[in-house]
């Protein structure tokens, strides 16, 4: 539940001078406690006294430091833009990187303090070996990664890119797992305006060269007692497929799991067979694909891919686990509605486009 | 007269999708029940060694009870059982260094030669679950991140009877026994296989094949009349088997409106011959278990497990189960048993399977046969095996570490060949 000083914290205008005790605590129980001032970001804070937590961009926009205060007044920066959603906010998330502490605070962390101790992000020169288009706006980039690139991954996670020719960066969740090694999966939405898309419509050729550097992110399958929720909205569909992967080559007996995939429309669509096949290989798997403008000869679900969730499709709401990835929306709207159903907004985890995706 | 060079494929890379799991499972399904030994191979106080889907494992019996653990000394990795040491009740002793488990926990709880050393209680190896049933002795290969409870025995084995004659009716035979049923025995023979493991297992259920048994002694002293093959029909030909506490499999309903036997080819002047019908029901269960029915005779069930020792090897088990009330029904069985089943239908019969399935390793060998095969209408059931394996097993079993059959055609494989292990270097050249 939300904690009620965490809901106050706007109001606090103006930090008091005294340092302030912040504990962090990871999901293996593991907790530190470090002074923070009131001109230091927590983040900051953490690294003066060697206390490692995951994060990546330090600007706010990643969301990979990403925390929730348990107590305490945590104060998010107003000086800067931030992929924190509001519902998000109000749920006592906040990003260490751009949050100040108006109180002592408690933080909790969705990763166990193992995930420090494995290997950071890689970086290397990667090769085209395909890139097709498998929707109207959807290119598969299917890269070749030296032999020697030393980059282990947990499905779910992302990679960054450099778009061939340009100075710019893009972040990409990974289709393929760790298994499929040399070669790595990619889903790309192609928009009508951005440098990556400009590049897959008119250059993107087998053979061409991108910088890769990676994994990053805290997106992966968390060891669940109840049914895996997944909910993607177009290329969000990339991280569950290696999450379903981690799933069926886990010893053991498979848990249920639901997918719901949406797409904007029919030709947005993707990967259906692909999904059959998956439905295939794991007996517990359940797949909705949903569109939300189709066309009159449609005869699918309709809609978008949270509301065709009922309360039906979730057995046991208090131990599911949700995996959400899509656009910021989406994101806000299956968190709300999961919520209602009845799923504990801890075991709630989310990936969101960021907003130079294209 | 135009020859047709192209073949179209029956399997294309869509339908392979489906089974992909299967095709990766060269090292067999991790997390089932598989027959390891019969009972009278594991004697009390001694300890053997056997390795299923690349798992080397231990049996040792002691008081009676069998214990399966790992058979790899956490020390310098070599089999315990190459050189069995049990020095107590409750442990197993590495002859090379004396490193000392507890059979029950797979603890090290001491070092013959050094009593003192601080790894003591800190660590151990793996240890297996073991069923012995009617003569066999039955483990549960975990793998070692299997963490939950392990599923009985009976979801490893063929469906039982009478408890199935409603859903899968067998009007030409009487209910067909179970190794779990009262009064049951079981007799039979396990050899070693030079094919991977699927191909054995497809070879057991594969209605096509009956051609290679054509002339086998036990067809043409009992004149059965054996059909040439069997075509299915319908898509009720092969029905599957998924209840969600029980067995996974399927059942090919053989001698019923799905199927029609194939009696005559008239292109090729071949006729079935035999006289006397011969029904007979083959069904196939997760981890890789047949069951024929009403086989070789009346009252009788033949069992055939394809277990995988490595990626080119599979120990084959032939099963014959009986349900004998009376000390005298059993005498009777292991009488027809020793002179009539095992020669005539456990070796004449069955050793034409052992030979088809090492004459398909070749093309399987380096994985281009998955692909290359042109399946056609015959093959119907080979297709559902496949994707019920892929969708029901309980863990593909990777290309293993440090055990037999990993680097192929080492020294010590050949000198395994030649003889046993222990102690041959007291042989010296020409003798």
């Amino acid at each position: 539940m939300m904690n009620a000083e965490v809901e106050e914290m706007e109001d606090t205008a103006v930090c008091e001078v005294d340092v302030r005790s912040v504990t962090v605590r990871f999901s293996d129980g593991v907790e530190h406690a470090f002074p923070v001032r009131p001109d230091q970001t927590i983040l900051a804070a953490a690294k003066e006294h060697d206390v490692r937590l995951v994060h990546q961009c330090l600007t706010g926009s990643c969301g990979t430091c990403v925390t929730r205060v348990a107590s305490g007044k945590v104060r998010m920066s107003t000086a800067r833009g931030t992929s924190l959603l509001p519902s998000e906010a109000a749920e006592g998330f906040r990003l260490t990187c751009t949050s100040f502490c108006d109180s002592d605070a408690v933080l909790q962390f969705d990763y166990p303090s193992s995930v420090l101790d494995e290997p950071g992000p890689a970086r290397c020169t990667a090769e085209v070996a395909d890139a097709a288009w498998v929707a109207s706006n959807v290119v598969r980039l299917t890269l070749r990664l030296p032999k020697d690139a030393g980059l282990e991954f947990r499905s779910g996670q992302y990679v960054r890119v450099q778009v061939p020719g340009t100075e710019e960066w893009r972040s990409y969740s990974m289709a393929s797992t760790v298994a499929d090694l040399p070669e790595l999966v990619l889903l790309l939405r192609v928009l009508d305006a951005g440098v990556m898309s400009d590049y897959l419509r008119s250059r993107a050729r087998a053979g061409d060269l991108i910088e890769l550097e990676g994994p990053f992110g805290m997106f992966y399958l968390r060891e669940a007692k109840g049914q895996h929720i997944m909910i993607a909205g177009g290329t969000g569909l990339a991280p569950m497929l290696g999450m379903l992967e981690d799933i069926r080559m886990r010893a053991g007996r498979k848990p249920k799991v639901l997918l719901s995939f949406g797409c904007a429309s029919e030709d947005n669509l993707f990967y259906v067979d692909e999904l059959d096949v998956r439905a295939a290989w794991l007996p517990g798997l359940k797949v909705k694909v949903a569109v939300a403008n189709p066309g009159e000869a449609y005869r699918g679900l309709v809609g978008n891919p949270v509301e065709v969730i009922s309360a039906a499709d979730i057995s046991d709401p208090a131990t599911a686990v949700a995996y959400l990835c899509g656009p910021p929306p989406m994101i806000e709207s299956a968190r709300a509605h999961l919520e209602r159903l009845g799923v504990l907004p801890e075991n709630i985890h989310a990936e969101h486009f960021s907003a130079s995706a294209a | 007269m135009d020859m047709k060079r192209t073949v179209k494929k029956a399997n294309d890379a869509a339908a392979r999708r489906l089974y992909a799991p299967y095709a990766e499972a060269e090292w067999g399904f991790l997390n089932h029940w598989y027959p390891a030994r019969f009972s009278q191979e594991v004697p009390e106080g001694g300890a053997i060694g056997v390795q299923i889907c690349g798992v080397p494992i231990v049996l040792r019996r002691s008081r009676g009870k069998v214990y399966a653990l790992k058979d790899q000394c956490l020390h310098r990795g070599v089999k315990l059982s190459a050189k069995p040491m049990c020095l107590t009740e409750d442990t197993i002793t590495c002859w090379y260094h004396g490193f000392t488990f507890s059979i029950e926990t797979g603890e090290l709880v001491s070092i013959v030669a050094a009593p003192d050393d601080e790894i003591i209680g800190t660590t151990g190896i793996p240890t297996f679950p073991v069923e012995e049933v009617n003569g066999i002795v039955f483990v549960f290969v975990r793998s070692e991140d299997w963490d939950e409870d392990v599923p009985p025995l009976a979801q490893d084995l063929p469906i039982r009877f009478p408890d199935n004659n409603e859903r899968f009716p067998h009007p030409f035979w009487p209910d067909t026994p179970s190794m779990l049923d009262k009064d049951a025995v079981a007799l039979g023979v396990h050899r070693t296989g030079y094919a991977n493991w699927r191909l054995a297992c497809e070879n057991g259920f594969d209605a096509g094949h009956l051609l290679i048994h054509k002339d086998c002694t036990i067809v043409q002293a009992k004149d059965w009349a054996v059909p040439l093959g069997i075509k299915p029909l319908t898509d009720q030909a092969t029905q599957l088997i998924e209840d969600e506490d029980g067995p996974k499999g399927f059942i090919n309903m053989y001698f019923t409106e799905n199927y029609e036997p194939v009696l005559v080819n008239e292109r090729l002047g071949v006729k079935a011959s035999g006289t006397v019908p011969k029904y007979f029901r083959t069904s196939m269960f997760l981890p890789g278990v047949l069951m024929v029915e009403n086989w070789p005779e009346e009252g009788v069930v033949q069992y055939e497990w394809y277990v995988p020792i490595t990626d080119d090897t599979y120990e084959y088990w032939e099963v014959l189960v009986k349900r004998c009330p009376t000390e005298e029904d059993v005498k009777g069985f292991e009488y027809r048993f020793k002179n009539f089943y095992e020669p005539m239908a456990l070796h004449g019969f069955n050793d034409c399977d052992l030979f088809a399935r090492d004459a398909m390793q070749n093309f399987y060998a380096d994985g281009t046969g998955w692909t290359d095969e042109q399946l056609g209408d015959m093959d119907y059931s080979i297709i559902t095996w496949r994707k019920v394996a892929s969708r029901y097993n309980r863990g593909i079993a990777a290309k293993p570490r440090g055990v037999a059959g990993v680097v192929k055609g080492a020294s010590n494989v050949l000198a395994e060949i030649r003889g046993p292990a222990a102690g041959s270097y007291r042989k010296t050249k020409g003798e």
